[in-house]
């Protein structure tokens, strides 16, 4: 999960001067692994500053928009077993499926409640698909530092056939190392959602934010990802990305 | 106004018994229409209530009857580029077992998406199970419900509920309560939400949906891309906004309007007679009034339109009080047809608001008064012709209306001949009911004939009984016809309509009974709910061959009977194995060759309809019906057509291969099981319980439960039947109480005098007790006559628009010979207060003139 939109931005490329696209083409592939695992803490905060948190562990097999992603449950009991298939694609939205043990029953996400939130935190359905750069156009709109880093600010429009729910985003990319530093998301004119990345760190030659919090500006409630126990590059057999697979692992 | 207030008021308060007797008539023909209206309506729109604060921000509804479809379906309709927003749903009315509290309607809902067309407003909820949409989906025995529920059962958040489901009772958790209004006051507020895939599984709905509810993209027209999304469906799905299945309820509704309306035709016709009566004497008595009046100057038309302002005024009082009985009244009413429709349809609807409708309430204030001003306005007519030089001399009566009762009779002739005319045309509905019409009025028009002309037969037996009582008591009849036939009319409708209503009850139990007998012959029913007519669980296929291999068993038929919709209205659908059945089932085949029938039904050649879907439908044999399946439409003929009551719309018997391929549903909502011969029908049925109690939902009902409890529902249907049998009678001992107040006023000089003479209080009693039970008896015998062509006529609307029940004839003799004591007794209890007034009147007061 971590990666959803960092995939898109984190990368490395040329250090000169460059066009919006190309900024986000080159974090995207400094970011490109053949397959990911990692362990997830979530710690949603409402608005009443209630704290819950949760644990998944999340695989990953491919990258940049094509790859196939499971993401499982482990904590707390209540939630325990259910898990997310998510099948990215280049062209279009991904597909999705969602598995709940308890009626031993799989039911696929509709591009519908793609802007639905995702297990009660900030993140949305469409926040965890893996988009690939030619789904969206860009614009430079300058140079800004978050928390003492220079960042390019691009402008991120999706093309009416990524069926997003955001009307365009505003990136924030590092300089130094081509990963996102911020995301602000809109509806409209309005920012509805933003995420930061943060505490990034080289893992295995990719830099990685290791912390992403989403802020969802509309019910002030935010939600912290840490990434634990992250692997890149590790083996992961295809067929567990399958809904045989998720029906088979209870 | 004036003249009103000088001359009406007085009188009226003089008499004011008499008047309030007058008024009763319509008062209870306003207050059976506007309770049965108002109830039928009241329902309808708290079904309609439910329907729409379910639908939420629904425009658009895919449904396929109450089969449901495949959930492949879902993802189609969801890839439509007309569609916003889809989501699934399912419905079934499950029973809580907490007393009082009814069934509770629970809505399977996918959290994931639905909260795009619902708002559910959870005012308590543990935040990380109910917002968090994939926690509740993780527990399956999580529930929302509403906070009035949680009022009236005393439940709150976290606390267990037990619900019934396919695995017997089960306790779910409440994990959110929805704030009061809105989606949460639904179904009276017995409401919960939870998730469809649980649902699925609780009920035993296999990968099946009800419906799926949408909204259209933004810029769309609604009808347009309705249009588009059927035409990209097919025939088998129905695209409606949700509008639509108010007007399915209606169509199940109408039969009770349709009793209810002849039931008020009649009471309303009750009190136009009582009415007539009374303003017929009123004239008789103020006489000199009019007399005066007309002296003084006054024109026949101030005459006239005084009386006519009397009847109006009557008729509005008689209204008012109507509409307020009627109203008090459709709360029960209400609670009543709900509650039958949860038994009959399975869509029980509680009204818990009785709100009427203004118009209705204009309407029945129109015809109360309009039937008032009618019934008075021969009296009116016949007032404004007094000549005052007679009506001033006292003692002197002047005959009104010599030429009347000639140009009465030729009327009445001339309908019965129209009427007779009318039955050989009654094919169509209008000469029909034309014919069911002019053979009423027939028979009232010529009621003050058959009165003389009876009371002439009647009068040796009643002198035999009392020579000089009898004999005074007849010739009173005799010398004011007028007097009492208006009374005799009334009494004649109300007998005329106990005996309709009896003998189509007599009809519809004997029929219904012999059908029974021959139809539903198997030892055991098993189903998934307690009653055969509730279809929300539903067993996989492999059940029937589990049951089928209990020992002692030796046929099980499965049985998937569900309300599809024929041509806009809910018809019954039953799937089965026709072969099996025709082997067992000795249906009255009305129109059909028995052998090739049912082997080509099996074959899936064709379907089997009942009788009642052929008349309601206008289907014969050999016709092609059409169906609309979730997998394709079916063009099937008709290839036979047996007598089979499982339901007031109609049924359709298909092979059970057919229905699976079409509807793509291989459940089971009943097993029609057949024991060996010789085997205890008791340790079989114990065995049965123990054998799958244990593992599933079951309700094991033996043949005589099943009979029971299908009479139990035709109780249910007439239920209000016999609420309008009483209200009939109470109107024709009215009826008697009003003619023998008025009688014994209009007699008092004739009884002060017969005093005078010498006559014993007794004698006076018992000729004022000898003329109530005579005129009770003329009522019975014109009423018995007019109650069999009424039942004649009824038989034939219950055939043709109500339910398409072939009733046979049965005349209920039974009733009919209860009503002649009770009538009798009531006449002659009726008549002790008149004769008691008579006997201790003041002479002085009666002979005042001599």
């Amino acid at each position: 999960m971590s990666k959803a939109w960092a995939v898109l931005l984190v990368a490395a490329a040329v250090v000169r001067a460059q066009d919006a696209r190309s900024i986000v083409e080159e974090s995207q592939r400094r970011a490109r692994s053949g397959s990911q695992r990692y362990e997830g803490t979530l710690e949603v905060i409402d608005a009443k500053r209630k704290v819950t948190t949760k644990r998944w562990i999340y695989e990953r097999l491919g990258s940049a928009g094509n790859s196939k992603a499971v993401l499982r449950f482990t904590a707390p009991a209540e939630v325990k077993g259910v898990a997310l298939l998510i099948h990215n694609h280049p062209d279009r939205a991904s597909d999705q499926w969602m598995w709940t043990p308890a009626v031993q029953r799989e039911r696929r996400i509709a591009y519908q409640d793609r802007k639905t939130r995702f297990f009660g935190t900030d993140f949305t359905f469409e926040d965890l698909e893996e988009r690939d750069v030619d789904r969206s156009t860009y614009r430079m709109l300058g140079e800004e530092a978050i928390e003492g880093v220079p960042c390019w600010k691009i402008e991120s429009t999706p093309k009416p056939e990524a069926r997003s729910q955001y009307t365009r985003l505003y990136l924030w990319i590092r300089k130094p190392d081509y990963v996102a530093a911020q995301i602000d998301c809109f509806q409209r004119d309005r920012v509805i959602r933003r995420i930061r990345y943060s505490d990034v760190e080289k893992v295995q030659n990719i830099w990685t934010a290791r912390r992403i919090e989403v802020h969802d500006l509309t019910r002030d409630s935010r939600t912290i990802l840490r990434l634990e126990k992250l692997e890149y590059d590790v083996t992961l057999p295809a067929d567990l990305f399958t809904l045989q697979a998720l029906r088979r692992e209870r | 106004m004036m003249l009103l207030k000088l001359i009406t008021w007085p009188y009226v308060r003089k008499h004011l018994l008499r008047c309030t007797l007058t008024t009763a008539g319509i008062v209870l023909g306003v207050a059976v229409f506007v309770a049965m209206h108002t109830a039928n309506q009241s329902v309808l729109y708290a079904f309609n209530r439910t329907v729409d604060r379910i639908a939420g921000r629904t425009q658009l509804q895919v449904s396929a009857g109450e089969a449901g479809f495949p959930e492949e379906v879902l993802e189609k309709v969801q890839s439509l580029p007309d569609v916003e927003v889809a989501v699934p749903v399912i419905e079934a009315t499950v029973q809580t077992g907490i007393p009082g509290m009814g069934n509770l309607l629970v809505v399977g809902v996918d959290m994931t998406g639905d909260r795009s067309l619902r708002d559910y407003e959870l005012e308590t909820a543990d935040e990380t199970i109910v917002d968090d949409p994939l926690v509740f989906i993780a527990q399956p025995d999580s529930i929302i419900v509403s906070r009035q529920f949680c009022d009236k059962t005393g439940l709150k958040l976290n606390d267990r509920l037990t619900m019934q489901t396919m695995a017997g009772p089960r306790q779910f958790t409440i994990r959110g309560v929805m704030s009061a209004g809105g989606l949460a006051s639904a179904f009276g507020g017995s409401l919960a939400i939870m998730d469809i895939y649980a649902a699925q599984m609780v009920f035993g709905r296999g990968r099946r949906f009800d419906r799926i509810d949408l909204a259209v993209r933004e810029g769309v027209r609604v009808e347009e891309a309705r249009q588009r999304i059927q035409a990209a469906l097919g025939p088998g799905l129905q695209v409606e906004p949700p509008t639509s299945r108010g007007a399915q309820f209606e169509a199940m509704a109408r039969v009770y309007s349709m009793t209810a309306n002849i039931t008020s035709v009649f009471a309303l016709f009750i009190g136009l007679f009582l009415i007539y009566n009374t303003f017929s004497i009123a004239v008789t008595q103020r006489r000199a009034e009019i007399g005066i009046l007309r002296a003084l100057g006054a024109p026949r038309s101030l005459i006239r339109n005084l009386f006519l302002a009397e009847s109006a005024l009557a008729g509005l009082f008689g209204s008012l009080l109507g509409i307020v009985l009627g109203v008090a009244m459709a709360r029960g009413v209400a609670g009543y047809i709900g509650e039958y429709f949860g038994e009959v349809y399975g869509v029980g609807e509680k009204a818990e608001e009785v709100a009427a409708d203004p118009r209705l309430l204009g309407l029945a204030l129109l015809i109360g008064v309009a039937t008032s001003v009618f019934a008075g306005w021969l009296p009116a007519r016949n007032a404004a012709r007094v000549d005052p030089v007679k009506a001033l001399q006292k003692g002197r009566v002047q005959v009104i209306s010599e030429g009347e009762n000639r140009l009465r009779r030729l009327v009445a002739v001339a309908m019965l001949a129209g009427a007779v005319g009318c039955v050989f045309l009654s094919s169509h509905p209008f000469f029909f009911y034309l014919g069911y019409m002019l053979s009423v009025l027939a028979v009232l028009l010529l009621t003050p004939t058959l009165c003389t002309l009876l009371t002439r037969w009647l009068r040796p037996a009643l002198k035999w009984l009392r020579p000089v009582e009898g004999a005074l008591a007849a010739d009173s009849l005799l010398q004011a016809p007028r007097r009492t036939s208006g009374t005799v009319a009334a009494l004649a409708l109300s007998v005329a309509l106990v005996i309709g209503l009896g003998g189509i009850s007599r009809a519809s139990y004997s029929t219904i009974g012999a059908w029974v007998k021959t139809s539903l012959n198997p030892d055991f029913f098993i189903t998934g709910s307690e009653t055969i007519t509730q279809r929300s669980f539903r067993f996989p296929e492999s059940f029937a061959d589990d049951v089928a291999r209990v020992e002692g068993i030796e046929e099980v038929q499965p049985v998937r009977s569900t309300r599809i919709l024929y041509k806009g209205t809910p018809v019954m659908l039953v799937a089965a194995d026709v072969e099996k059945i025709a082997r067992r089932v000795r249906a009255r085949i009305v129109d059909g060759d028995r052998e090739s029938m049912y082997a080509r039904t099996a074959r899936g050649e064709g379907v089997i309809i009942s009788d009642n879907f052929s008349l309601l439908r206008r289907v014969k044999r050999g016709d092609v019906i059409e169906l609309a399946a979730p997998n394709g439409l079916l063009r099937l003929p008709v290839l036979g057509i047996v007598v089979d009551y499982s339901d007031q719309q109609g049924t359709i018997l298909m092979s059970r291969d057919l229905f699976k391929r079409y509807w793509g549903d291989d459940t089971v909502n009943a097993m029609r099981v057949y024991a060996k011969p010789g085997v205890d029908r008791a340790a079989l049925r114990q065995k049965l319980l123990e054998t799958f109690g244990s593992r599933t939902r079951l309700f094991v009902m033996t043949n005589e439960e099943l009979r029971a409890y299908i009479m139990k529902l035709t109780d249910q249907w007439f239920g209000l039947t016999y609420v309008q049998i009483v209200v009939a009678v109470l109107v024709a001992i009215l009826g008697i109480v009003n003619t023998l107040t008025v009688s014994i006023t209009d007699r008092k000089r004739e009884l002060g005098v017969l005093q005078a003479v010498g006559a014993l209080r007794n004698q006076v009693r018992h000729t004022i007790w000898m003329e109530a039970a005579a005129i009770a008896l003329l009522g019975l015998v014109i009423g018995f006559a007019l109650g069999a062509v009424h039942l004649y006529y009824i038989l034939d609307v219950a055939k043709r628009d109500v339910a398409g029940l072939r009733l046979e004839y049965l005349y209920p003799y039974g009733i009919a010979a209860v009503l002649l004591p009770v009538l009798l007794g009531s006449a002659l209890f009726s008549a002790f207060g008149p004769a008691e007034g008579a006997v201790r009147m003041s002479l002085v007061e009666a002979l005042e003139y001599e």
